[in-house]
């Protein structure tokens, strides 16, 4: 024993520093950021608990305990009822995608506790979906609702368009041709502009009157389009906006997957005939599974937070169909000065992208072991 | 994870990566005329995408009078440069501008150190409780900065910090994702650069501001861009935090602008902020586009 550690000790030489030296130096090194890390990362996570069970006014002295109220208003109203009927075609989606997940372990015979944890809140929220006010009744805070739907649907519909075109312009730039570099930077220059001037852009750009795309379309007899004052276009507005300026850095993260995609699977793929569609779903798409995730899993929380373009673009409207979470906390916040059930629904917002990431953590740390 | 395998890219960048395109080579003329009509084909996408970009400028460099008849155009009508060069002289822009640059700058300097500074002692030196230190600033990684507004508003009104500087830049150091690439990279290092420095009589502090640091160039770099391009066009905070208008920070500035319809008359000047607003950052972008798209793929943590 004690020759194998004198070896082993000889052929890795350890230069770290050990011991009271060590414990010194390391705290000196960490911790002006540790202290700010705590300050200002931590702390504000538990100062957020602390406000959401307050009614904590932003001007006045009123910081009364009110317990669990802040929540109660958020999710719950007046004569909620629950019933089979409500949202059934969806709760019944949730339910089948619940099934789908657990028929593939369930015929190999392994059920995961992750699993099991996946399919069990899945089953929750297919339950919860149920309840709704009933004829007399109404939600606390229906915004939150409709905030809360916009969000999902914003999400829903960016998320695969981003990855999407992400990929497609990842592929059209694949190979190393001469050039291609060029192409890159140009797809990826508008992710460098600050919101506020995409918003710039993009608001004259969509302007019935004077935007360039009113002009564009009009030779193919298509009238102006006012994008951004319909309720019905406004969020289509908003996501294309979004695509084009975020699409760049999915590229990016894209093409870095596709150059690890090992070339030799290609190769053996054209061997056995495998033509160019072929080897996109049986060499590229494996190969860059990590990567894919990654994107949606990033894309899903940028996604929630998503603001900038909506306040400045629209402000929520025209009525409330472009209303996003962020932006109702910060209207809560600070036109209502309500900071306590503000941060109610910013912890309810955490948890819930604290659920994805975590799906993150789970899946990319799988790969990590392979 | 892989970022072992971004890091070894960090340190030899140049490295060359073998062709994946499994294509055959289609001899000769064919394979000309295709090469051309991807060229065509790039170039039309690449023009549409900027499109907008391109309008923006183009508006910019136009005469606002002959901006008043007509904007659906491409080529500058009635050409000036009056726009942007009375950019700075007119309003406040100069002065969020120069919020921008100085809030950008100390937080990319700071954040920079500091996080190299952590990442190397989480790498290389042993401490106790360093697992558990370095847990959790990992699962820092996880609390997004955008939800935790409010609680921060409050925290920072508590001590009056409201409308200065530091209260745009303390919150924002604080990056567990630079501490996460500094500690990779630094674990990277050969155990030989930092016994031969010992040898030679150096201390932990010497041996990081002289041997380490200057070998972490390529990652800190990355990072320094990533968080400058971040911070300059941070949003929500500055909106939250800095209230009075000689406050703002060039991205909450013209934001402020766009809802005020007494503004759109002058629809040029309006683009040549924004272009301005945005020069910085392709300034940089023209220079360090190599480190910028490095510093992403690092972003995602590895594949």
């Amino acid at each position: 024993m004690v020759t194998i550690q004198a070896d082993r000790r000889v052929r890795t030489p350890r230069p770290r520093r050990n011991g009271k030296a060590g414990l010194r130096y390391g705290i000196a090194f960490i911790a002006p950021f540790v202290a700010l890390y705590v300050v200002f990362v931590l702390v504000p996570v538990a100062q957020a608990v602390v406000m959401s069970v307050h009614d904590w006014d932003l001007l006045g002295a009123t910081r009364e305990f009110i317990g669990l109220d802040n929540y109660v208003r958020m999710l719950w109203g007046v004569d909620i009822t629950w019933s089979m009927g409500h949202l059934f075609w969806w709760r019944m989606a949730i339910l089948v995608l619940a099934a789908v997940l657990l028929v593939g372990p369930a015929r190999r015979r392994r059920i995961t506790l992750w699993r099991t944890a996946g399919l069990l809140a899945l089953i929750a929220v297919a339950f919860a979906l149920g309840f709704h006010p009933a004829e007399t009744g109404f939600w606390f805070d229906p915004r939150f609702w409709t905030a809360m739907q916009n969000t999902l649907l914003f999400t829903a519909v960016s998320t695969p368009l981003i990855a999407g075109l992400g990929l497609a312009m990842a592929l059209a730039l694949q190979g190393g041709r001469r050039g291609v570099r060029w192409y890159q930077m140009a797809f990826f220059l508008p992710y460098i502009l600050p919101v506020s001037v995409v918003t710039l852009i993009w608001t004259y750009f969509l302007s019935p009157n004077q935007g360039l795309l009113a002009a564009l379309l009009e030779p193919l007899g298509i009238a102006p389009i006012p994008w951004l004052s319909n309720t019905d276009t406004a969020m289509i507005a908003i996501i294309a906006t979004t695509v084009w300026w975020t699409v760049g850095f999915n590229l990016v993260l894209f093409a870095a997957g596709l150059q690890d995609v090992d070339a030799s699977l290609y190769e053996a793929a054209s061997l056995d005939g495998a033509g160019p569609w072929g080897k996109f779903v049986h060499v590229t798409l494996p190969g860059i599974r990590h990567v894919l995730l990654l994107v949606m899993v990033m894309q899903v929380i940028a996604s929630f937070q998503v603001f900038g373009q909506v306040n400045i673009m629209t402000g929520g409207g025209p009525g409330s169909s472009t209303d996003v979470v962020i932006r109702h906390i910060y209207q809560t916040g600070f036109r209502d000065f309500e900071l306590g059930y503000a941060s109610a629904m910013s912890l309810v917002l955490f948890a819930i992208m604290l659920v994805v990431s975590v799906i993150q953590m789970k899946f990319l740390g799988k790969d990590a072991t392979k | 994870m892989t970022a072992v395998s971004q890091t070894r890219a960090l340190i030899a960048p140049g490295a060359a990566r073998p062709r994946k395109d499994g294509r055959q080579q289609v001899p000769g003329l064919r394979r000309a005329t295709a090469t051309s009509w991807y060229h065509v084909a790039m170039i039309a996408a690449t023009l549409v995408w900027l499109l907008p970009m391109i309008w923006m400028t183009s508006l910019a460099l136009s005469d606002n009078a002959a901006l008043a008849q007509e904007t659906q155009f491409l080529i500058p009508r009635d050409f000036t440069l009056d726009n942007l060069l009375g950019v700075f002289s007119v309003g406040l822009t100069s002065r969020w501008f120069l919020n921008s640059a100085i809030v950008s700058i100390l937080t990319t300097v700071v954040t920079v150190l500091l996080c190299a500074m952590a990442g190397y002692a989480f790498a290389r030196i042993d401490f106790r409780g360093k697992a558990i230190v370095y847990g959790s600033v990992l699962a820092g990684l996880m609390i997004p900065k955008e939800a935790m507004f409010v609680p921060l508003f409050t925290m920072v009104a508590d001590v009056q910090m409201h409308n200065t500087y530091a209260a745009l830049i303390l919150p924002r150091i604080a990056a567990p994702l630079g501490v996460f690439l500094m500690t990779q990279f630094f674990s990277q290092v050969p155990q030989e650069v930092e016994e031969a420095a010992r040898i030679d009589g150096a201390g932990p502090w010497r041996t990081f501001f002289f041997i380490m640091l200057p070998l972490a160039r390529p990652a800190m770099i990355a990072l320094a861009i990533f968080t400058f391009v971040q911070t300059w066009n941070d949003y929500l905070w500055p909106l939250v935090s800095a209230t009075r208008a000689e406050m703002f920070t060039i991205t909450t500035g013209l934001a402020s602008l766009q809802g005020n319809f007494a503004q759109a008359t002058e629809l040029g000047s309006l683009m040549a902020r924004g272009l301005v607003g945005s020069l910085p950052l392709l300034i940089i972008f023209l220079l360090f586009q190599r480190h910028l798209i490095r510093g992403i793929s690092m972003t995602s943590g590895g594949k």
